[in-house]
């Protein structure tokens, strides 16, 4: 029957279509097989991968404070805008151009920001702006849908709440470099560190431990379960440090806008309680993430702002080098107080006439008169006869020439020249006619204003030299960090070697010398001037680059001193002019506040009431 | 036609596994859902077509096919109209205008006219007497029955569904009858036009392809899809990580989860059990429908019960290839799991079709 037949042809055909369908469904199920059950802990990571977002919850770096729990160092609530390129569905040319509109940045700067990081791992997070507005933020969240890898993180960041003050001292943090990375175990990408001052001595203290919370996100990047593992952040250590903010305030208003740098110290304990450096920045402004061209202009400006002058400003210590040279005499008997001199105004050793600052002469000075009225001719004569091997010696034993070993970056340790020193750094003998000049504290001899201070202060407590410190060591201690004991030195010197020489600095202030403007009813202040000769003096201008440097170290009351202040004035002039005000207002405050009369709104007030219509 | 014949006669089994099927995609489709703003009530939407497509279903067995095939040209020209009409003042729903809105509800005309292909082809094939394989001008001929509508649907455009079309008039003219030398020429020649083709691809369906070609490419922009959709099957694996619990769907990072990848979302919450269960009853089904198939009366119920076979055979295939990256990305749903009422409608139609070719099938 041709109909059955033909049916059956069909139906033959269809088997092994059949046939042919079960193999194609049978690779399915394998496929599956192999998807489910041979690979399933593979696609199992790439899921919690997926849906599971580490979030940064950053520690809150310790707080700094002043001697009186003034806080000097704190921080404030910030948000940064983090970009991810591990969770980006687009190119980075597409998420840039979709960010540079709202995070109001050009589309160069978010490129350049992220080339920066193009190399770090693809999880790492890039942070796009630091210290994002609320605008940015709002921005951000906005766009989670359609820009998953870009998201707002919380950041404590710190606040200078004093500003440019006492900048040097604190220091400034920054985000970790490489180079910071590699050294320090410790750290991790994305930190933020001390980069100088405090927060760089003590940064292990102050930064704390970043926690960690684990979220369930959907695909939107919408966080919609928060896992039980959170770890939390472990805020920094607060430090206290020794700095008296009243006093910072003092010596800094007083210096105003003069490149210089002021050190006041307590030379019984070490501890400083000013450190001034001017001209200043505002750190502020490295902690919310500097701006390359921010930063090239403080680099770039002539009276360099970064510099800490308080400790590495090296300058010849002119007149102040007088106090020194008279208590080696003193000390190596080479003089007594009984002998004189007789100042016409000039004088020549080997060769060569050497001039006092007052032409016209001092006539017959003896010690005191000479210290009193800052004589160059006794002090020539002096130096003529101690040589400077003796100088030397006796400078370095108080402290000048070496570092004071203050708990701060960078400091420099000046120069104390000697004999040998010529031989070994200059590879001549040391010329004679340059003692003369060292005499008086000019020439191939520098000394930073901290030296100046730890020097004097040390000569004035009878040879007691105690390492300067921002940070006592008790205060790390209670944090439950180790810290040496602060280094301490007595050298030897003759009671009256120090009565005399304090007496005659009491002189300067207090008996018509060279800085009676440094004087505190009641405090027995004593101090020295100096005025230190810039070398090349061919367009001599006020103010100018060539004009002298202005000294002034000050102690009170004059025997066992509790305070000593350095002074600097870069090219300032006058050391009784420029210099000593600066450190009479320091002192004044620190007596006013010993005596139960300083207010620190009084200056406030009394400009309000000045401006106030009667 | 006596109700009491279509009660006894009908393929419970068949039925049965179909029901199973569906109500694995309703949980399925909720669960991929629940969280979601746009597509809250699609399971409900799903159970009241599976109702509508049940009732069809009945209606469809209860007839006699050969009624249907007697009614052909009409509905195949209505079917035309339809998507005529489609074209003319259809909604445009991802880039294709393959969509009417009657009130609250979108419909896929071109679903539907499938089915209506699958008869029109059946009747043309199974009209061919005493034919051992087919000559060019019947080939030519089963094929403009088959290329209108396709060029239709082509047009809207909606690539998808055409090529859904296809399997139709393939396995027709396979088991019709294609001389083996014929076969090959046919198969050289596909290949040798797949390069020439290429430059005719928007750049949506080269990314497609050269995606399935390289997987690893592009795995947050054109690759996403199936990689997320791997990653939701490889996590779920062997039990499944429990329905409403799967951090790939309810986190959304699945795309079109509740349609085209309906099997990554019961594979990640049901485990490689569910997805077992799954194509063991669509390959029971299939197989179902061969059966059918070889036991029916005559060429007509033949070729329509296989029509209905190529359709829903490549239908599951692309679907389950699709998702574990053995098949290229389409928009291709799986039938009677994946949401979507023209699928539903149509799907169900063509069971009932192949019900009523069972009921009246030849058996020795």
């Amino acid at each position: 029957m041709q109909f059955r037949d033909d049916i059956e042809l069909l139906r033959s055909r269809i088997s092994i279509l059949g046939y042919g369908v079960a193999i194609v469904l049978g690779v399915l199920v394998f496929g599956f097989w192999q998807l489910q059950v041979v690979q399933s802990s593979h696609y199992s990571d790439l899921a919690d991968k997926n849906r599971i977002k580490k979030i940064r919850l950053v520690a809150q770096r310790g707080k700094i404070y002043d001697r009186n729990h003034k806080i000097l160092a704190d921080n404030r609530p910030s948000f940064n805008i983090i970009y991810i390129r591990e969770d980006s569905k687009h190119t980075v040319e597409e998420t840039i151009a979709a960010l540079a509109n709202g995070l109001g940045m050009s589309a160069d700067e978010l490129r350049q920001t992220i080339n920066r990081k193009l190399k770090d791992p693809k999880y790492q997070p890039i942070t796009l702006k630091e210290d994002a507005g609320t605008g940015d933020v709002a921005y951000v969240m906005a766009h989670t849908y359609e820009l998953p890898e870009v998201s707002v993180e919380f950041q404590p960041r710190r606040l200078y709440r004093e500003g440019h003050l006492a900048a040097h001292a604190l220091g400034y943090i920054g985000e970790v470099s490489e180079a910071q990375l590699r050294e320090n175990p410790d750290l991790k990408p994305r930190d933020m560190v001390g980069f100088t001052g405090l927060e760089l001595v003590y940064d292990s203290a102050l930064r704390g431990i970043d926690g960690s919370r684990r979220v369930v996100v959907n695909n939107s990047g919408r966080e919609i379960e928060t896992l039980p593992d959170e770890i939390a952040p472990i805020p920094g250590h607060d430090i206290y440090t020794t700095i008296d903010i009243d006093l910072q305030k003092a010596a800094e208003e007083m210096l105003g806008d003069r490149v210089g740098g002021v050190v006041v110290l307590d030379p019984r304990t070490g501890e400083v309680l000013a450190l001034v450096s001017k001209p200043s920045f505002d750190p502020n402004h490295f902690a919310a993430g500097i701006s390359s061209f921010e930063f090239k202009s403080l680099l770039d400006n002539p009276d360099k702002p970064l510099v800490n002058r308080a400790i590495q400003s090296v300058q010849p210590p002119g007149s102040i080098f007088k106090i020194i040279e008279a208590a080696a005499g003193l000390e190596t008997d080479t003089v007594t107080t009984l002998d004189h001199e007789f100042c016409r105004g000039s004088e020549t050793f080997y060769g060569r006439s050497f001039g006092c600052w007052k032409p016209a002469g001092h006539g017959t000075v003896d010690m005191y008169d000479s210290i009193v009225n800052s004589c160059d001719i006794y002090f020539y004569n002096l130096g003529k006869k101690l040589g400077i091997d003796k100088i030397s010696q006796f400078s370095t034993m108080t402290g000048l020439g070496r570092k004071t070993g203050i708990d701060l970056p960078g400091e420099e340790k000046g120069l104390i020249p000697s004999q040998s020193w010529s031989q070994r750094v200059k590879r001549v003998k040391w010329a004679l006619i340059e003692t003369i000049n060292v005499s008086i504290g000019q020439g191939q001899i520098g000394v930073t204003p901290i030296q100046a201070a730890w020097a004097i202060g040390g000569l004035a407590s009878g040879g007691r030299l105690k390492q300067p410190r921002l940070v006592q060591p008790e205060q790390l201690r209670k944090i439950g960090f180790e810290s040496p004991d602060v280094k301490f030195e007595q050298y030897p010197v003759k009671e009256e070697t120090v009565e005399i020489v304090a007496k005659a600095m009491w002189g300067v202030v207090n008996d018509g010398g060279t800085a009676t403007v440094a004087r505190v009813e009641g405090f027995n202040v004593a101090g020295k001037t100096g005025t230190a000769q810039v070398v090349n003096k061919s367009s001599y201008k006020k103010g100018g680059d060539n004009e002298d440097h202005a000294w002034f170290v000050g102690f009170a009351p004059y025997r066992n001193p509790e305070i000593v202040v350095a002074v600097l004035v870069e090219h300032g002039g006058h050391g009784g002019e420029a210099a000593a005000p600066v450190a009479h207002a320091v002192l004044d405050t620190y007596y006013k506040k010993k005596t139960g009369h300083f207010n620190e709104g009084t200056a406030e007030k009394v400009a309000r009431l000045m401006t106030r219509e009667p | 036609m006596r109700f009491r014949d279509l009660w006894s006669d009908f393929d419970w089994t068949l039925f049965t596994a179909i029901l199973i099927l569906s109500a694995i995609g309703i949980v399925e489709i909720y669960s991929a859902t629940k969280n979601s703003q746009l597509e809250q009530s699609a399971a409900f939407r799903q159970l009241m077509w599976i109702c509508i497509g049940i009732v069809l279903l009945f209606i469809v067995a209860a007839l006699d096919y050969h009624m249907i095939s007697e009614q052909i040209p009409l509905l195949y020209l209505a079917g035309i109209g339809a998507l005529l009409y489609t074209m003319a003042f259809g909604k445009v729903v991802a880039g294709s205008q393959s969509w009417i809105v009657i009130g609250p509800f979108r419909f896929q005309p071109s679903e539907v006219v499938k089915v209506l292909v699958i008869v029109a082809v059946a009747r043309y094939l199974s009209e061919l007497r005493n034919v051992r394989y087919l000559n060019v001008e019947q080939m030519i001929k089963a094929g403009v029955i088959c290329g209108i509508p396709v060029a239709l649907v082509a047009m809207q455009p909606d690539l998808g569904t055409t090529i859904t079309f296809l399997p139709i008039l393939g396995v027709g003219l396979l088991i019709r009858g294609i001389k083996p030398m014929t076969l090959v020429v046919m198969l050289i020649c596909f290949v040798l036009a797949l390069p020439a083709a290429w430059p005719f691809l928007g750049q949506h369906q080269k990314d497609r392809i050269t995606n399935f070609v390289n997987p690893q490419q592009d795995l947050k922009g054109s690759g996403y899809q199936v990689n997320q959709s791997k990653i939701a099957i490889g996590s779920g694996g062997a039990l499944g990580k429990g329905v409403f619990k799967g951090s790939q769907n309810q986190g959304e990072f699945l795309p079109t989860r509740h349609t085209d990848f309906i099997l990554a979302v019961i594979g990640e919450e049901m485990g490689f059990i569910g997805v077992a269960l799954t194509l063991g009853l669509l390959g029971f089904i299939l197989f179902r429908i061969i059966n059918t198939a070889r036991t029916a009366r005559d060429e007509l119920g033949l070729f329509m019960v296989m029509g209905v076979f190529g359709v829903y055979c490549f239908h599951t295939v692309e679907n389950v290839g699709m998702v574990i990256g053995f098949m290229a990305l389409t928009g291709i749903p799986l039938p009677f799991v994946s949401y979507g009422g023209s699928s539903i409608i149509a799907v169900f139609m063509a069971m009932g079709m192949v019900i009523s070719v069972r009921r009246r099938r030849y058996v020795n």
